[in-house]
C-alpha cells in the first residue's frame, strides 16, 4: 500500500502548496487596502490552517498560534476561518462527531481536498475510541456509526476490516461492530479512498486531486464509479 | 577607580583627559596602546561570552548605569581611541555584532561625557539590535543580559528626559523605552512557556531592582502576561491576584490597553469561574474572546470542551451519589445533554457519547459507555483520574 514514490510526491506537493500559500499571503499584505478582504483571501487562509491537521502534516516552522496573531481580524472572523479553526479544534480534541458534521455541512471543495488525507485518520481514531470504551455486551450498530463518520455502511465495513476489526451480524441481518476487540491496528501506509456522505459531488471531482496528493487508488476507478 | 566626577567630565577637554589617563603627556603613545588593549579585551569578552553562552559574564558588559569601574575605564579608552568601529570590524568574532556594539560604544562614550540624551538614543539602538539577536539564539542563555539592558534603558531614558526638560524640551525618552520594553515582552510572551518561566524567575529573584520602581505601565504589562501564564499553569489564586492587579491599574483610556483591557476581564472571568466551579460563566468567558484565545500559546488547553463535559459529568456523579449511592456511577447521556444546554452548549446525544468515548480513551475518565441504553457507566472507584491521562495506545 505504501509506495515510497507516492509518499515523496505527496510530501513535495504539500511543501509546494505551503510555499505558494505563504507567497500569496505576502501578496495580500503588500496590496492591503485598509480592512478590505480580497475575494478568496479568507478561504486561502483557511487552507493554511487545515494543513496543520493530523499526524502527517509537516511542521510549518512557526507555531500556528503565532501565525494567527498576524492574520487580520476580518479574515480571522470569516466563515471559512471559523470553519477551519473549528475543524482543527475538534480534531485536536478527538471530537469526531463534530468533525464530520461540520465538514459535511460547511466544507468548500478546496477545503475538502486539503482535509482528504486526514479524514480516514479521524475515522480510525473513532473506531479506536468506540472499540476501547464501548460496552462489550452491546456491539455498536454499523449503520449508526456510518452516519457519525459520514461514510457508506459498506465502506465502513471495509474500513473496519482494514483496521483489523471484525464485523458481526444479528438475527435481523443488521451489521454490528463488537467492542473490546484486541486486534485493532492502524493499516500500514495510507488509507484507500472511501466515500463521504453528503459530499458526493466533491468526491467525484476529488478523485483526480486525491491521486495528485498521493492517495492510493486508481484514478480511473473513481471516474468509472460516477 | 572613580576617576571622574560628572562635573569634571563635563568641563574637561579631550587633551586633558588624554594627559590624565595614564598620568602625563609622555605616556600618550602607551595610553593609546592601553586604550586599544582595553577595547579589544572587551570585544573578546563579548564574543567569548556569546560563543560559550555565558549569561553571567555577558550581562556585565551592558550595565552602563551601574558605573562599574570596568565600563568606566572602557568608556575612557573609547573616548581616547576614537576609532573603535575599525576595531569592531577587524574580526569576524565581533563584527557580526556590530549592530549591537557600535551604538553601545557610542552610548558609553556619551554617558561618560554626560551627554545623556545621546547616550540614551544610542543605547536604544543597541537594545533593538540585541532583541533581534536574542530571538535568533536558540535558548534563553542571554536572559540576564536582556534584563540588564531593559533596566538600563529605563534608567538612561529617565536621565535623558531630565536633560531634555532642563533644556526646555519635552521629555519623551521614557515613552520610547516603554516601547522597547513592550518589544521584549512580546518576544518573550510569544515564545515558549519555558522561556517565560526563566524570565519570571530571574525577574523575581534578581536583586538589582525593585519591581515597585518600574513605571506603572510596565508593572501592569508584567502582571498581565504572568497572570495569563498562571492561568495556563492552572495556578488560579496567583492568576487571580496578578490579573486583578493588571485590571486595577491599567488605564482604560489608552488605546494599547483597550486590547489588554478587554483581555484582562476575560482572564479574570476564567479564573473566577474555574475557582467557583461556575461553568456557565466559564463558558461565556471562553466564548466572548475566542479570537484572543487563538493567540495565546496553549489555546487548545483553555478551550477544552471535553473538560467542561468532564466537570459536568462529575457534578452529576456527585448529585446522583447523594440520591442513590448504588446507582451514582451510571449517568444518562440525556441528562448530560440537558445540563450542557443549561451551560448554553448545544450538543446532541451522539456528540455527548463521542465526548464520553474520547474521555474514556484518553484515560480522563474510567468506565464505559453503552450505546443501546444511552448511558455512561463510571468506575465505582476513582472514576476521574488526574488530568495527566494519556491515550491508551500511545
Amino acid at each position: 500500500m505504501s509506495d515510497p514514490n507516492t509518499a515523496s510526491m505527496h510530501h513535495l506537493n504539500l511543501e509546494q502548496l505551503t510555499k505558494t500559500l505563504t507567497s500569496l499571503f505576502n501578496l495580500y499584505e503588500a496590496n492591503r487596502n485598509s480592512n478590505h478582504v480580497h475575494e478568496n483571501e479568507a478561504e486561502f487562509h483557511s487552507l493554511y490552517v487545515l494543513l496543520h491537521l493530523g499526524s502527517y502534516s509537516q511542521p510549518m516552522g512557526e507555531p500556528l498560534s503565532v501565525w494567527f496573531r498576524r492574520v487580520s481580524t476580518p479574515v480571522l472572523k470569516s466563515k471559512e476561518m471559523c470553519f477551519a479553526r473549528r475543524i482543527l479544534r475538534s480534531s485536536q480534541l478527538g471530537n469526531y462527531k463534530d468533525f464530520f458534521c461540520t465538514t459535511a455541512a460547511q466544507a468548500t471543495y478546496l477545503q475538502f481536498c486539503i482535509m482528504m488525507p486526514y479524514i480516514n485518520e479521524v475515522r480510525a481514531l473513532a473506531l479506536s475510541c468506540i472499540n476501547f470504551g464501548g460496552y462489550k455486551l452491546h456491539p455498536y450498530p454499523l449503520l449508526d456509526l456510518s452516519k457519525h463518520l459520514m461514510i457508506k455502511e459498506s465502506d465502513l465495513e471495509c474500513f473496519c476490516n482494514s483496521c483489523g476489526l471484525e464485523i458481526c451480524t444479528d438475527e435481523s441481518g443488521n451489521k454490528l461492530l463488537p467492542t473490546k476487540q484486541t486486534t485493532f491496528s492502524h493499516p500500514k501506509g495510507r488509507f484507500q479512498s472511501y466515500s463521504f456522505l453528503g459530499l458526493q459531488e466533491y468526491e467525484s471531482r476529488s478523485e483526480v486531486v486525491g491521486a495528485l496528493m498521493g492517495l492510493d487508488g486508481d484514478v480511473t476507478e473513481g471516474v468509472a464509479n460516477q | 577607580m572613580g576617576l571622574w566626577s560628572e562635573e569634571k567630565a563635563q568641563n574637561c577637554s579631550t587633551w586633558e583627559r588624554v594627559l590624565s589617563f595614564g598620568g602625563g603627556g609622555r605616556e600618550l603613545g602607551r595610553n593609546m596602546g592601553e586604550a586599544h588593549r582595553r577595547i579589544t579585551e572587551y570585544l573578546n569578552r563579548f564574543s567569548d561570552a556569546v560563543s560559550s553562552q555565558d549569561g553571567s559574564s555577558f550581562k556585565s558588559l551592558f550595565a552602563l548605569s551601574s558605573n562599574s569601574p570596568y565600563l568606566l575605564s572602557l568608556a575612557d579608552a573609547l573616548n581616547l581611541f576614537q576609532d573603535a568601529n575599525r576595531l569592531i570590524k577587524q574580526s569576524e568574532n565581533y563584527s557580526q555584532f556590530a549592530d549591537i556594539l557600535v551604538p553601545l560604544f557610542r552610548s558609553l562614550q556619551n554617558y561618560r561625557q554626560n551627554n545623556l540624551l545621546e547616550a540614551y538614543n544610542a543605547f536604544e539602538k543597541t537594545a533593538n539590535a540585541f532583541i533581534q539577536e536574542f530571538r535568533n539564539w536558540e535558548s534563553a542563555w542571554a536572559l540576564e543580559a536582556l534584563y540588564v539592558i531593559v533596566y538600563d534603558i529605563r534608567v538612561l531614558a529617565e536621565k535623558a528626559d531630565k536633560e531634555l526638560a532642563s533644556n526646555g524640551k519635552s521629555p519623551e525618552k521614557l515613552k520610547g523605552a516603554g516601547s522597547v520594553l513592550m518589544k521584549v515582552f512580546g518576544t518573550l510572551a510569544l515564545g515558549t512557556v519555558h522561556l517565560c518561566r526563566s524570565v519570571i524567575r530571574s525577574i523575581e529573584t534578581a536583586r538589582i531592582f525593585d519591581f515597585e520602581e518600574f513605571p506603572k505601565r510596565d508593572k501592569v504589562t508584567y502582571m498581565y502576561y504572568t497572570g495569563r501564564l498562571e492561568v495556563f499553569n492552572e495556578n488560579f489564586s496567583a492568576a487571580d491576584y496578578k490579573l486583578s492587579y493588571a485590571l486595577k491599574y491599567c488605564n482604560p483610556q489608552s488605546t494599547a490597553n483597550i486590547r489588554f483591557g478587554s483581555g484582562v476581564p476575560t482572564y479574570i472571568n476564567i479564573v473566577q469561574a474555574l475557582r467557583r466551579g461556575d461553568l456557565r460563566l466559564l463558558r461565556r468567558a471562553l466564548q466572548d474572546h475566542e479570537d484572543r484565545r487563538i493567540s495565546c500559546p496553549g489555546e487548545v488547553r483553555t478551550s477544552s470542551l471535553p473538560e467542561i463535559s468532564k466537570e459536568d459529568v462529575r457534578i452529576h456523579y456527585i448529585i446522583q451519589k447523594q440520591k442513590d449511592p448504588n446507582r451514582a456511577h451510571q449517568v444518562k447521556l440525556d441528562v448530560i445533554v440537558k445540563a450542557l444546554k443549561w451551560l448554553e452548549i448545544d450538543m446532541d446525544v451522539d456528540e455527548v457519547e463521542c465526548i464520553m468515548a474520547i474521555l474514556i480513551f484518553k484515560n480522563l475518565m474510567k468506565g464505559y459507555f453503552a450505546h443501546k441504553s444511552k448511558v455512561v457507566v463510571l468506575s465505582k472507584q476513582d472514576p476521574f483520574p488526574k488530568l495527566n491521562g494519556k491515550p491508551v495506545n500511545s
